[in-house]
């Protein structure tokens, strides 16, 4: 079989709770930053949990005529601007239709559906409203046309997105795209997981045995992806593969295994062709709920055999919070700056390991390291699991 | 690239609910009635009555028809909180196997890829927890990951996962991903799956009434595809022009290149089939040459 072309992420922008632009981002991941805070936005009274990785004010860019009244949208296109002032892509430096919108989200316009509900009538909401509002809203900022694509394997989408855009490339549907995740905290996904017992009062404590659950955050990742023979200048490193599985367990708990989770992952090393041996680091998805950490340490060590002990493992939520579907972009991010800047990031507030959890977890500090290849893990609802392998320039 | 052959398809339509349960039945508008059951063939998994919402608080033309689905009725205690787009789902996978004459257990497993598409479905669980405060729908219900969670737990798909969210493009490009899937060897066979409901949020696309064709159809549809010799080709372009009017059979949204795809296998038509749809601008063509051998009516 032929080998596939190669997809190269030429520049990444980001706005985060912790930065917003990718040097704020990475400077703070490795100083062990933290962005979880007190909600502000939106109320919280009700909740028994009141505190997420807020971004508080969406300070890139000042003037906000002709792009919709859309938190979500408003994350994409902060995160949108990071990109183009590093690639210099905006004004689009090819042809629009040959440009691509690829992103992935859990949560979609939703809050511009509570404000329908709730008795706004304008015009655009409705539209916003629906899942691919906010990927339409940044294709027109770019002044894109060629194809929007939106996906939403929950909290797995940015990996997919990425996936999905590097397909694009493959199959010559445009010669840039723009892919990545964003997620905004709205009171639909407060109130959602506040319900399901899912959010921790204490830190974010990813492998840590007092683990007790998760807290939100929300965040726009994006990623310029070209193909290898037209990427010009710096770039932050190679898509190498993607896999995929769906667990066909529960809709919202992971198979007990993580059998689904292994299965994407060896799915990843094979279209990568690369072999567990090769991985130098592991991004984890590491939501810190006490199931998902222990599940997901069980199906790194059946994956990737030996190597699971010898590598670094990190998850970066405990900085940031979940950010759903930004997070796998983020992390996809995270993992190329550690191969270019030799430092990898720490788990955040990890601090006493649980036994179920033997591997290396980068507790404490940044450690030095110059990782080549890595792989990214993502979990959401509905059991989809996505796994990327990414090579540091 | 190769094209892929079509094994099954199962197709439940608003339309059919229309015509089996008598001509207002099945339909939700301003002035409506709920609907009587109705029951259809190989889509016989369904029966009792719809789920009627009303309209809140809104005035609606009654020309603003929706052809509805009833909620399927499926036993066992796991699905008691299941919402009824993830049932409809489940139905069009009976339906499928129905149409292509096999049981169950000839999806299970990891060499099954599973690509769902929906423009809107999840709208009815999104409204429904916002409005209810959290109290009744299950939070994880909201999410339009859950439909083909539902279809992969009950089927035991466990491949390859892709979901995508958008209108009729989308799922033309779900049939070409699936042919890329099934090309490059990393799956055996393939499902797309098209879920639409829209009665929950009758109100609300009422006050969009031109941007539709109406009426709105809801459809679940499955599409099951495995290797095959013929051609397809797949292009999108954007032209910033809005679906064409009153076009029969109404809108789709996603599911409507599946509803297109039965109605061509029924003609038993020589050749290939054009798929297009429309959505935000973007225009897609599928051209498409399954395996003549399979091109048969749906049995749904």
């Amino acid at each position: 079989m032929a080998t596939p072309e190669r997809v190269v992420i030429a520049a990444a922008g980001v706005v985060t709770p912790i930065g917003q632009d990718l040097e704020a981002f990475w400077s703070s991941l490795v100083t062990g930053a933290s962005g979880i805070s007190q909600i502000e936005r939106v109320p919280v009274e009700d909740l028994r949990v009141q505190r997420a990785g807020e971004v508080k004010k969406l300070g890139r860019i000042k003037d906000w005529r002709g792009v919709p009244d859309c938190r979500a949208s408003r994350l994409l296109i902060a995160a949108a601007d990071d990109l183009c002032a590093q690639a210099a892509f905006r004004p689009l430096p090819l042809d629009p239709a040959r440009v691509g919108v690829v992103v992935g989200t859990a949560l979609g316009g939703v809050e511009e559906g509570e404000k329908v509900l709730a008795g706004d009538r304008g015009p655009r909401r409705l539209s916003q409203a629906l899942y691919d509002g906010p990927g339409w809203a940044l294709a027109r900022w770019l002044g894109a046309r060629g194809p929007v694509i939106t996906v939403s394997t929950a909290c797995a989408s940015g990996a997919t997105a990425l996936a999905v855009g590097a397909d694009l490339l493959r199959a010559g549907e445009a010669d840039a795209v723009v892919a990545g995740g964003y997620d905004a905290l709205c009171r639909f996904v407060l109130r959602g997981f506040d319900a399901l017992r899912s959010l921790t009062r204490d830190e974010v404590r990813p492998f840590d045995r007092r683990r007790s659950g998760l807290l939100l955050g929300e965040a726009g990742a994006l990623a310029l992806l070209v193909r290898e023979r037209d990427a010009r200048g710096p770039r932050l490193g190679t898509l190498l593969g993607y896999g995929s599985a769906s667990d066909g367990f529960h809709i919202a708990a992971p198979e007990p295994e993580g059998r689904g989770l292994e299965r994407a992952i060896r799915a990843a090393l094979a279209d990568a062709r690369v072999s567990a041996a090769d991985i130098d680091m592991v991004s984890a998805h590491g939501t810190a709920t006490p199931l998902n950490d222990r599940i997901e340490t069980a199906a790194l060590k059946r994956a990737l055999g030996r190597r699971a002990h010898e590598v670094p493992i990190n998850s970066i939520k405990g900085s940031l919070g979940h950010t759903m579907g930004a997070a796998a972009a983020l992390e996809a991010f995270m993992c190329l700056l550690s191969g270019q800047r030799g430092l990898i990031p720490p788990t955040l507030h990890l601090e006493e390991p649980d036994p179920e959890c033997d591997l290396d977890y980068v507790p404490g500090e940044a450690r030095p390291g110059r990782p080549r290849i890595m792989l990214s893990t993502s979990m959401g609802f509905g059991g989809c699991n996505g796994a990327l392998v990414l090579e540091a320039s | 690239m190769g094209a892929p052959a079509i094994r099954g398809l199962g197709v439940l339509s608003g339309t059919e609910a229309k015509s089996a349960a008598g001509a207002s039945a099945g339909a939700t508008s301003g002035n409506s009635t709920p609907a009587k059951s109705a029951d259809w063939g190989s889509a016989g998994a369904i029966s009792g009555p719809p789920h009627v919402k009303g309209l809140k608080n809104e005035t609606v033309d009654s020309k603003l028809e929706i052809l509805t689905l009833p909620r399927p009725d499926r036993p066992g205690d796991r699905f008691r909180r299941a919402t009824r787009e993830c049932l409809l789902a489940l139905a069009a996978v009976d339906a499928m196997l129905e149409d292509g004459k096999a049981s169950r257990e000839a999806i299970v497993g990891e060499r099954t890829a599973l690509l769902y598409v929906t423009a809107a479905a999840y709208g009815a669980s999104n409204r429904a927890f916002i409005e209810r405060r959290g109290g009744v729908m299950h939070f994880a219900y909201t999410a339009p990951a859950v439909v083909p969670a539902e279809v992969a737990i009950e089927f035991g798909v466990a491949g390859p996962y892709g979901i995508l969210i958008g209108g009729a493009p989308a799922t033309l490009r779900a049939i070409e991903q699936a042919g890329r899937l099934l090309e490059a060897g990393t799956c055996d066979q393939a499902l797309v799956l098209a879920v639409e409901i829209f009665e929950e949020c009758a109100d609300l696309y009422a006050r969009h009434r031109r941007s539709y064709r109406w009426p709105l159809v809801e459809t679940a549809a499955c599409l099951w595809l495995e290797r095959g010799a013929g051609a397809l080709s797949f292009e999108s372009a954007r032209d910033g022009r809005r679906a064409a009017g009153a076009a029969e059979p109404g809108e789709r949204f996603a599911a409507g290149p599946l509803a297109d795809l039965r109605d061509w296998r029924a003609r038993a038509t020589a050749g290939p089939v054009e798929l297009s749809g429309r959505w935000r601008g973007e225009h897609a063509r599928l051209l498409w040459s399954p395996e003549k051998s399979h091109a048969r009516g749906s049995a749904a």
